[in-house]
């Protein structure tokens, strides 16, 4: 490498890590403000102007919080739906994707497009007649009616996203293992899941976000507080006394951190998991 | 070995197997729900005394409410100023973010972020940003000697905050976007380098056409959100003012629905959003195919 582009390269790393920076910065920002918010004494006057640390620092706030809520049981709870949720969403998802993208032609495309359909159903058609369903079978006021899409992989979304990933998987791979006599099922565990991995880390992500933060389901379908997750937690600092917003920043502190965490370790997968491309690639 | 010809064979039947959940759990949970509230469009149904078919009485109704269209045109400005800034937005930061670098493991939990935070918090948050008095946006546009516009108090500017948070909330897309850059393999892109591609053609190329099928999916449902997104972010920031400039469909469909207890209505404005944003979808999807993009299936 001539001593000329070693230069220029090393100058073009520093402004993409500046580029970064300035990324972290500017997404990274309102976050700061909410955890800053929930620092403020209590009767102070909203932040004017960037006012990054309160003056005092104060964590009644958070106190309040942990003595106006019963925490621990809504997090349980919280914790308890996605334990179940995620991994089920996983594999049901997984297996409808890894099933669309080995069918013929014909099928394959209305699958695709029903899914596409079920995607345009408003959430709010749901409401309704989704209580008046999960009333007949009797599981209203149970954890499981907070856990049921899990069963449809989630959202058609995270089928499809399988879809297109399993589509790259070269079909000599596929039809190798069909010769040597296994059935579709073990197919799909053996050979197309070890090759997916990005997909399953990003399904995973979202599915963790959409039964973390569902906070329309514990509303509807639960009738005591016994099953109520965090979300419910802080609908009702919503509605106990909407003037005293700290406590309410600190509610979203705590219901974000959880999810942040998982994508924070997470996202390591992305760059350590290329078996696929490797297997194509090479 | 032989079998009945009705009889699929074990392959085809494993393949029924493991669609099946899928399948079982999409009718039972979407379609049989969906269908029986888009139903209820016509009828009127207050939910405590059975529903009466009406036929498109509601229909009616709804085209001579002065609400629907500013509710309709609102949502749908909305969807066309947001929906290319997260788009383009979640590319652009996948790519610029899906290499191992010194500081983008923090840049993509950064960017990852807002999407996590709950909506009420975050509404909160940017109705300080865009404060008219000590906002910082205004802070920083009055140093510079600009005009600063009154954002969520002026119904000429009151939408623009929306669009921003909305361009800011784009997580999800970037999380599928890295997912999907990732499997894509090296060597593809090593051949193109060799080939002398410039890194705008192996762009336009390469990752363009490799991530288009995701691309177009995530086109699709920031769409169908768009019709529903806003619902938090306006109870919080707005409630639908000043002058209806931020009432958008939800809005509207949750006051009819769930407020004056009009089902009826309710649905068929739900039916009328489902087909918009079909219509949308679509249009898309001829474009798309158009320009040759069109092999997702």
């Amino acid at each position: 490498m001539s001593p000329e582009i070693g230069a220029r390269s090393s100058v073009a790393r520093a402004l993409h890590f500046l580029l970064l920076v300035a990324v972290t910065a500017l997404f990274l920002a309102p976050l700061l403000w909410v955890v800053s918010a929930s620092l403020r004494a209590p009767g102070l006057a909203p932040p004017r102007g960037i006012d990054w640390i309160p003056d005092p620092v104060s964590l009644a706030a958070w106190e309040r919080l942990v003595i106006t809520l019963p925490f621990g049981r809504y997090l349980g709870n919280s914790l308890l739906v996605v334990a179940i949720a995620v991994p089920v969403s996983l594999l049901t998802a997984s297996m409808a994707g890894f099933a669309m993208a080995q069918l013929a032609a014909p099928l394959r495309r209305a699958l695709v497009l029903v899914s596409v359909a079920l995607l345009l159903v408003p959430v709010t058609a749901l409401w309704l007649t989704r209580f008046l369903l999960f009333e007949a079978v009797g599981i209203t006021g149970t954890p499981l009616a907070l856990v049921a899409p899990a069963i449809m992989g989630g959202s058609p979304l995270f089928v499809l996203l399988y879809f297109w990933a399993f589509r790259r998987v070269p079909a000599e791979l596929v039809e190798a293992a069909r010769l040597e006599g296994a059935g579709a099922v073990s197919v799909w565990w053996r050979v197309g899941v070890p090759l997916v991995g990005p997909t399953s880390v990003a399904v995973g992500v979202l599915a963790f976000l959409l039964f973390w933060s569902d906070f329309m389901s514990p509303t509807l379908y639960l009738r005591t507080d016994e099953w109520a997750t965090l979300t419910i937690g802080l609908r009702q600092l919503q509605q106990l006394d909407r003037s005293d917003w700290p406590m309410l920043m600190a509610g979203a502190v705590l219901l974000a951190v959880p999810a942040v965490s998982l994508f924070a370790v997470a996202q390591r997968w992305f760059l350590r998991d290329d078996r696929l491309a490797e297997t194509i690639g090479g | 070995m032989r079998r009945p010809p009705w009889l699929p064979d074990r392959w085809r039947l494993g393949l029924g197997l493991l669609l099946g959940p899928y399948l079982v759990g999409s009718v039972l949970l979407v379609a049989i729900p969906g269908l029986l509230s888009l139903g209820l469009a016509f009828t009127t149904y207050d939910g405590l005394t059975p529903p009466v078919f009406v036929g498109f009485t509601n229909f009616r109704l709804l085209a001579s409410d002065p609400l629907v269209p500013v509710a309709l045109g609102n949502t749908l400005l909305f969807i066309v100023l947001a929906v290319p800034l997260r788009i383009g937005g979640a590319l652009v930061l996948a790519l610029l973010l899906q290499r191992r670098r010194s500081g983008a493991g923090t840049a993509r939990v950064a960017v990852y972020l807002p999407a996590v935070i709950p909506d009420v918090a975050y509404a909160l948050v940017w109705l300080w940003v865009f404060n008219p008095l000590f906002g910082p946006v205004n802070l920083a546009l009055g140093a510079l000697g600009l005009p600063m516009p009154g954002w969520l108090a002026d119904p000429s500017t009151a939408k623009i905050p929306f669009v921003v948070m909305a361009a800011f909330t784009l997580g999800e897309g970037f999380v599928v976007l890295l997912a999907a850059r990732k499997g894509v393999p090296a060597a593809i892109y090593e051949a193109g380098a060799l080939e002398g591609g410039g890194s705008w053609a192996l762009f336009r190329g390469l990752t363009l056409p490799l991530l288009m099928p995701w691309l177009v999916l995530l086109t699709f449902r920031d769409i169908i959100l768009g019709f529903q997104w806003t619902f938090g972010p306006a109870t919080v920031m707005t409630g639908g003012g000043p002058y209806y400039s931020t009432f958008f469909v939800p809005q509207l469909i949750y006051e009819e629905a769930f407020d004056r207890f009009r089902y009826g209505t309710g649905s068929a404005l739900m039916l009328l959003v489902a087909v918009m944003s079909g219509a949308l979808m679509v249009g898309l999807w001829l474009i798309l195919r158009a320009r040759r993009y069109g092999d997702v299936a």
